[in-house]
């Protein structure tokens, strides 16, 4: 798989199709591969493809530091280049000036690879390899979710009390995520400052909420911010409920189809209102 | 702003029965920021009134809260009022402790604190309020309207006689629609021709009506008061300046057997052709596709006969652009194409009634031909197969309409007029005859319309059978026509001479792309969707735009003109001044925090958000963002919820100010 | 029905309620239930928005934050808004954030949805006269509260 990879990127660069090519590179010490913007076709070499390249590198389309050094080529998995997708149909970037590799996949040991059904990249322009996993059936994506559910309402608060209590306010969640694009974040905001910036519980309430809900139908569930948390928040939860409803309300999950319509500033005159007196 | 008056109001005893007046005035006092707080028994009345401007100047107010009922009621009083006190008026906000507070709630102690909290509400919002004026757009008095038939034509002339230039778009090569083609009309049977050519004549004629026929809409830019259209002028191959239209050149026309359009197919005409006799402009016009020299480079015989010269071969299709203040609508209708199942699938087909393949089984328009005195029969009622005269005729509602299972839902409303009209149009004419409707339900509501259905079936004798027909076959040259009298409870079977089919009302084809083109919503069917289906009939969602006639929903002649002349109305109000005045509550976007995601402008009920380009001093694109088209914006805020950043906000519900107001529950 | 506001006894629990209502069907309603003196508790806060489109999210939560007990969104009834698709958008948004709130464990009973027309004074006091008496039964919102305890 990595050598047809490099050869891909090689070609790439030499013939001036890309200017850079964003991708995995070997850490010194650390296990996990780390990103890597490779300008020069004589640094593929420093690509690498494992197991433990979970990171989605979309993010790094929209850096502008990236952005300088030309039109991209960018290596994904499967679950990876469905954020492309979204970025695409909110006007982020434009898909024509940009190559995505995607990469056969079977799983980074990760829980979402367990119920995943993007082995295989679907949308992009080279596809390095072919997934031996099959996808998994639908019902099982949310099971985590189903799981937690169960519980009465006031365990979950407890629980979230206890998982945000330890945010420190970071915005780790925010910088990681490949659709948090905005000029000016929320939080960011003053006259009025909609919501409390203060790392206290009320606060991090208060800015969970609006992350969640600001990828509401959006997310693509690569678990990005879960991963960066330095406090170990895992936020896979409320993605999942966000995703599982636009699903089951919308028919729609985010990233998949280039041409279905976004859901919120959409609607149909027979959205679900059994919750409305 | 820290100098705030709260002015309570008494109402009499509608206010003060319940709530502690007094008291009101004083906790209000002490809220942050207010200056003053003064109480009267009738703000509303002169000396009220004469309160707030006094307290506005004496205390130099820069916000002003009136604390009495509803800002349905007395907002734009009490604005006004603090306009004459030379105090901007959005910069007063209502409390509204009567109908949500004194009126509802007894108790006289929880009604007081409740008051409290309303004016505390309201205090907190016009510290953030900003002084508005209202958007001022400028306006090209001239209007575009698109379609000539009798709605159009209504619509045209009422503008301009009242002297305002009017385009007028038509997509044939005459004016005049579907009423030109009817032979008379309910409930008076008067001729249609003779109503409609005067008023055809009067459109050519009218100084202020450009006419455009064999015409599309090609292009709308703009927004209201500023459209900018563009209009395809199709190649027509004749001059229609030097034309006379003596018609000599269609008496020499080698191709005749061109089904022709206005007799739907009935009859056959020319490859250069007139419409009709009464065509408006009276100018010919070549099919590029059946004319010999155009096709093959053969023939040109109406070259040789035209002596004036007008006929051009080489003609291309033109563009023409013009400066629009207002659009009106009026593309009308057709019919559904019965023997077809429908092209979105919608409606299965009526092929059981075999129409297209039985030349004796037409469509209610076809009959119109067929009594028509400038019909291909010239007004007798022949059949279209053999050319004798149909002793039995079987007239059918319903064909398409109000059929969930396989046609439309909704009723096309005209049928059961037109076929009580046709059952004594025929009777007139062929007095030993006998028609026959077969009908769902008869549905005459109108000035002098049920009258109408039952002289056809008392003077004329018209056999009424309620139930449909399942199917209609041929035998010997016979139409049996298969069907159920559900009020005798048997099933009825008709050997007939005709069949007429009254065939849905749908909208014209391509209605749907030109209503993108002008931002107008359209229903499941086609229809178009009107602002408010009471109080804004005629309006759009797209700001400049109407409406009227059959493009919005079936509906007959009269209904027709009466909203052309209620568009013509609305658009004149319009350019009753020089600019539009808007309301300033709308929506605008920090262009330095936007995203440019654009779901804002997905959401935007008025299309009124725009993409903008932000470029840097070389002219380099640096980014794209939404921007609002202030002549749109309506001030609803959808956009402010959809804005993930909160770069758009909404002037006079502002961020600042809603949460500003929560916060005051605190 | 005991929608009546009755003299409520000394000491008993008094929900605070906000209610975001749409300019030109809910709060035309409630108009007319005053007009037509139909009473009902004092609790609501009513806070006026042009459209149920306007209403974020965030409003919601704000609400609980500055100790609202139980919140009201309310608009007009599908197909009459007066900017015609605010209230459909605002449905979609409602229909996603209400899971979002049970994830997180947000009592949603607390949070009410109700398409209100201009001409349904008798509904407004009838729904606030539920929320309300529900709220009652339910007792502050301690949970969220404890959350907004610095």
């Amino acid at each position: 798989m990595l050598q047809p990879l490099r050869e891909t990127c090689r070609r790439l660069l030499q013939d001036g199709t890309v200017q850079v090519v964003i991708g995995y590179g070997q850490a010194v010490r650390a296990v996990e591969p780390y990103p890597v913007f490779i300008t020069d076709p004589d640094d593929v070499g420093q690509l690498v493809w494992n197991e433990q390249c979970r990171t989605n590198l979309v993010k790094y389309l929209l850096r502008k530091e990236i952005r300088v050094l030309g039109k991209p080529a960018i290596v994904v998995k499967g679950c990876d280049e469905r954020a492309i997708v979204v970025l695409e149909q909110e006007s982020q970037i434009d898909r024509s000036q940009i190559v995505v590799i995607g990469v056969a996949c079977d799983g980074m040991a990760e829980p979402r690879c367990e119920v995943c059904d993007a082995h295989q990249p679907r949308f992009a322009d080279h596809t390095i390899g072919h997934a031996t996993n099959v996808a998994q059936p639908a019902e099982r994506r949310y099971a985590a979710l189903c799981e937690f559910l169960e519980q009465p309402p006031s365990d979950r608060m407890a629980y979230w009390k206890a998982e945000l209590e330890r945010c420190v306010k970071c915005y780790a969640c925010r910088q990681a995520c490949p659709l948090c694009y905005c000029e000016r974040c929320i939080v960011e905001k003053n006259r009025p400052t909609c919501l409390d910036t203060s790392a206290t519980l009320k606060g991090n309430f208060a800015w969970h909420i609006v992350r969640a809900f600001h990828l509401a139908s959006r997310c693509v569930g690569c678990d990005q911010c879960s991963r960066v948390c330095p406090e170990g928040i895992d936020l896979r939860l409320v993605n999942l409920s966000m995703a599982r409803a636009s699903e089951a309300s919308f028919g729609h999950r985010s990233g998949t189809d280039p041409q279905a319509e976004l859901v919120l500033g959409n609607y149909s005159q027979q959205d679900q209102e059994h919750f409305i007196r | 702003m820290a100098r705030i008056g709260v002015l309570t109001c008494w109402c009499g005893e509608n206010i003060a029965r319940n709530v502690d007046v007094q008291s009101v005035a004083e906790q209000a006092a002490q809220l942050p920021g207010v200056r003053c707080s003064r109480v009267h028994k009738y703000m509303c009345s002169d000396p009220g009134q004469k309160l707030i401007r006094d307290t506005i100047a004496a205390e130099r107010l820069d916000g002003v809260v009136i604390a009495s009922c509803s800002p349905h009621m007395h907002l734009k009083t009490f604005r006004k009022a603090a306009e004459h006190a030379s105090l901007n008026p959005y910069l007063v906000e209502m409390a509204n402790i009567r109908e949500h507070c004194s009126w509802v709630h007894p108790e006289r102690s929880r009604a007081t604190a409740k008051a409290v909290d309303l004016i505390r509400v309201a205090v907190a919002k016009v510290r953030h309020n900003r002084a508005l004026e209202p958007i001022q757009v400028p306006v090209t008095r001239k209007v575009l309207v698109v379609g000539g038939g009798v709605a159009g034509i209504q619509a045209a002339l009422d503008i301009a006689d009242a002297g305002v230039p009017v385009v007028l778009v038509e997509r044939e090569p005459s004016i005049g629609g579907k009423m030109a083609g009817l032979s008379e009309t309910f409930p008076t049977l008067d001729c249609s021709q003779c109503i409609l050519t005067p008023r055809m004549v009067e459109v050519a004629q009218h100084p202020n009506i450009t006419l455009y026929t064999c015409s599309d809409v090609e292009q709308v830019e703009g927004y209201v008061g500023n459209f900018q259209v563009t209009i395809r002028k199709r190649a027509r191959y004749i001059d229609i300046d030097k034309c006379t239209g003596c018609g000599q050149c269609w008496s020499v026309c080698p191709s005749k057997k061109t089904p022709s359009e206005f007799d739907y197919g009935l009859g056959a005409r020319t490859a250069i052709y007139a419409p009709f006799p009464q065509a408006v402009p009276a100018r010919p016009v070549i099919d590029r596709d059946a004319c010999l020299r155009l096709t093959k480079g053969r023939c040109g015989v109406c070259v040789k006969k035209c002596q004036a010269d007008a006929i051009r071969f080489e003609d291309q299709d033109e563009l023409v652009r013009e400066d629009i203040g207002a659009i009106i609508v009026a593309t009308g209708y057709q019919l559904y194409e019965i023997g077809k199942p429908d092209d979105r699938g919608r409606i299965a087909g009526y092929g059981e009634y075999g129409y297209g393949r039985y030349p004796d089984v037409i469509s209610s328009l076809q009959f119109e031909r067929l009594v028509s005195a400038s019909g291909p029969t010239g007004g007798e009622i022949r059949r279209p197969s053999d050319g004798t005269v149909p002793k039995t005729v079987v007239f059918l509602s319903c064909v398409g309409s109000r059929d969930n299972a396989k046609g439309l839902s909704y009723c096309s409303k005209i049928c059961c007029m037109v076929n009580a009209k046709h059952t004594m149009l025929y009777k007139h004419k062929v007095h030993d005859g006998q028609a026959h409707v077969f009908y769902m339900d008869i549905r005459a509501g109108g000035k002098n319309y049920d009258e109408f259905v039952r002289r056809a079936i008392e003077q004329d004798g018209a056999h009424y059978h309620r139930g449909r027909v399942s199917k209609i076959t041929q035998e010997d040259g016979r139409l049996i026509v298969r069907g159920v009298d559900t009020l005798a409870g048997e099933p009825l079977t008709i050997a007939a001479d005709l069949v007429v089919l009254a065939a849905a009302m749908r909208p014209a084809t391509g209605v749907e792309e030109l209503a993108q083109k002008v931002n107008v919503s359209y229903d499941e069917f086609g229809f178009l969707c009107e602002s408010h289906p009471k109080l804004r009939p005629v309006e759009t969602n797209a700001a400049g735009v109407f409406v009227c006639g059959a493009c919005q929903g079936p509906k007959d002649i009269p209904e027709s003109v009466t909203q052309a002349s209620a568009a013509a109305g609305k658009v004149l109000m319009m350019f009753s001044r020089d600019r539009l005045y808007r309301e300033p509550e709308i929506a605008h976007v920090q262009e330095s925090a936007c995203a440019g995601c654009f779901s804002c402008r997905r959401g935007c009920p008025y299309h009124a958000i725009d993409p903008a380009e932000i470029r840097d001093r070389q002219g380099q694109l640096v980014r794209r963002v939404a921007r609002v088209n202030p002549g749109l914006c309506m001030g609803c805020g959808t956009c402010v919820a959809l804005c993930l950043s909160k770069s758009i906000d909404l002037e006079g519900f502002s961020e600042q100010q809603v949460y500003a107001m929560v916060e005051s529950l605190r | 029905m005991t929608n009546a506001a009755s003299p409520t006894p000394v000491g008993e629990f008094e929900p605070k309620i906000v209610a975001y209502v749409c300019n030109w069907c809910t709060y035309l309603g409630a108009d007319l239930a005053g007009t037509n003196r139909l009473e009902y508790p004092a609790n609501v806060r009513i806070i006026r928005l042009p459209c149920t489109g306007r209403i974020d999210f965030n409003l919601i939560v704000k609400a609980f934050e500055i100790g609202a007990d139980a919140v009201l969104v309310s608009g007009c009834h599908p197909g009459d808004c007066h900017y015609t698709s605010g209230n459909y958008h605002a449905r979609r948004r409602w229909i996603l954030f209400r899971e979002l709130l049970a994830t997180l464990g947000i009592e949603t009973e607390r949070v009410h949805f109700a398409w209100i027309s201009a001409a349904e004074g008798k509904k407004f006091q009838q729904v606030i006269s539920e929320i309300t008496s529900q709220t009652r039964d339910l007792g502050p919102y301690h949970a969220y509260r404890e959350i907004c305890e610095v």
